[in-house]
């Protein structure tokens, strides 16, 4: 079975498709078969990112039946052993999924005939971006420096784990705790995930060990794009301390990746960054990035590579 | 996963039962970083309330533990409850020598920041009026105000960032190894308007007195 990365994060334009699309080619050059979903439904760019247009097959086919097999709907791209599923084809409504059809697509993501899947998912909370999140084996959490951004990448993880957490609750028949979570939350009442938690803990302590195990099954992975210089690049560090700390969940700060102009060239000119820029302190951010999550070796900074190279 | 309240000192700044005291100002100046209401991270992750609660918190196990005396009290205290394990308390706790870049911390404003707070929250106005009232201002009585606050000397060299070697000399009107009075001038000035008194007044006092020192002497 593939092993499936989710790209997501709270807020638009932070980079989850050019991180998405970067980072299957580094898993391609892996020599690994990977497969790039684009689940930004409604409002899908990544094959744009990838330099193919006019795509015939995609997801459409797969939604409307005439493909019975997911994976025959993948698309070869320019680099070898990478594919794209598609969704461009897709009605202009396909954003508004049937609770039905999104399971449907995650079954058929988990069949997949490749070594690495990765999910590119749209901006905000919605259950669309929150249950693909979910059906990932890794999180990854895109963010920029910004406190915007932060505050949305935030809310993301807040969102991510109280769908999380009501999976929970509903499964194991906590029944009274569901309700009282339900009650809330129409009201409007709940402030943090944290609090629910809290409340079976109090309610019902024997099985808040076995919630809190759950929680922490599920895994995070954080990535500060658009790094500059002047932040401190402690940053990324921080904010996996504080979720760590006041979450039941798994986080894990990838690295940062260095802000770099040409990122606008390589899109300008629909090519993948890493592709056409192999040799910039960028490419080797998402390099170690790819490495830290199919746990390969990390490597020296670009700077001494090129160093090396005169 | 332990909640945050149920979190020891040690544990909130992630130090060991033995830490010196350099390691607990680090550890303080970190926590400050994250937690600090300037910190980006905070500012998504809490609400007002619940980040207030948690720098409370940080301040109470800050006071605590940099305070040889109540740090005494607390460890006696997290022994009787049988929260850590009386043999891994050492008796003395050893001064590790400074990293040399180890102010290139992020915390320095946040630390200023709360110091400046702690200062404003002191009802200074007695003191005050005694020490404007006197024709020569000495050392000790700039000493005095510092003290009524209650901050340390190190305290001060965090938000004006006049060496701690001036600061003592000023305080103990040591001219030796006072600078030049061009820089004094300056060096009051900024210690005067920490705590909020005239500096005209306090510079014109302290460098009589300490020409009444020096032609004493």
């Amino acid at each position: 079975m593939a092993h499936i990365f989710a790209v997501g994060g709270g807020k638009g334009g932070s980079g989850k498709s050019f991180i998405s699309a970067n980072l299957g080619v580094m898993l391609a050059r892996q020599g690994k078969t990977v497969v790039l979903v684009d689940l930004d439904l409604g409002a899908p760019n990544l094959h744009t990112m990838m330099g193919l247009n006019n795509l015939k097959t995609g997801l459409n086919n797969f939604l409307n039946k005439s493909v019975k097999n997911l994976s025959l709907t993948a698309v070869p791209t320019k680099t070898p052993h990478l594919y794209i599923i598609s969704s461009t084809r897709c009605s202009l409504e396909v954003c508004n999924l049937f609770y039905e059809q999104k399971q449907k697509i995650i079954r058929a993501i988990w069949q997949l005939p490749a070594d690495y899947v990765v999910l590119d998912l749209g901006a905000g909370t919605n259950y669309n971006a929150l249950d693909f999140f979910l059906a990932s084996h890794q999180g990854l959490s895109v963010f920029t420096p910004e406190p915007t951004s932060i505050q949305n990448t935030v809310e993301f993880i807040k969102a991510v784990y109280l769908r999380k957490l009501k999976h929970i609750l509903k499964r194991h028949a906590f029944s009274t705790a569901a309700k009282e979570v339900k009650y809330e939350s129409d009201d409007g009442v709940v402030r943090s995930p944290l609090d629910i938690v809290n409340s079976v803990m109090r309610s019902d302590p024997a099985r808040a060990r076995l919630l809190q195990e759950e929680l922490k099954k599920l895994k995070f992975k954080l990535i500060l794009n658009q790094y500059r210089k002047q932040i401190d690049e402690t940053l990324g560090n921080r904010i996996e301390k504080v979720c760590n700390r006041h979450f039941y969940s798994q986080f894990q700060f990838l690295g940062n990746i260095a802000y770099n102009e040409r990122v606008f060239d390589s899109i300008i000119a629909r090519n993948v960054f890493v592709a056409k820029y192999p040799y910039t302190p960028t490419s080797t951010d998402l390099k170690n990035v790819a490495n830290k999550l199919t746990g390969n070796n990390v490597q020296a900074p670009a700077l001494k590579e090129t160093n090396a190279k005169v | 996963m332990r909640k945050f309240e149920e979190l020891n000192y040690y544990e909130i700044f992630e130090i060991s039962i033995n830490a010196s005291t350099f390691e607990i100002r680090q550890a303080y100046k970190e926590a400050l970083s994250i937690y600090g209401s300037d910190s980006p991270v905070s500012y998504s992750f809490f609400t007002e309330e619940e980040s207030k609660e948690i720098l409370d918190r940080i301040e109470e196990a800050f006071s605590t533990l940099i305070d040889q005396e109540k740090r005494a009290l607390y460890d006696k205290m997290l022994v009787r409850e049988k929260r850590i394990d009386p043999s891994s308390l050492t008796e003395k706790r050893e001064k590790v020598p400074t990293p040399l870049f180890s102010y290139k911390n992020a915390g320095g404003a946040a630390i200023a920041k709360t110091i400046k707070e702690r200062i404003k929250d002191k009802d200074l106005k007695k003191t005050k009026e005694v020490i404007l009232s006197k024709d020569m201002i000495s050392g000790d009585d700039l000493k005095q105000l510092r003290q009524t606050v209650g901050i340390e000397i190190e305290d001060l060299f965090e938000v004006t960032r006049i060496t701690v070697s001036i600061l003592e000399a000023i305080e103990n009107d040591n001219f030796g190894t006072l600078p030049p009075t061009v820089y004094l001038r300056n060096f009051l000035k900024a210690y005067a308007k920490l705590f909020e008194v005239d500096p005209k007044k306090i510079i014109d006092g302290y460098l009589k007195n300490l020409n009444h020192i020096k032609a004493t002497s």
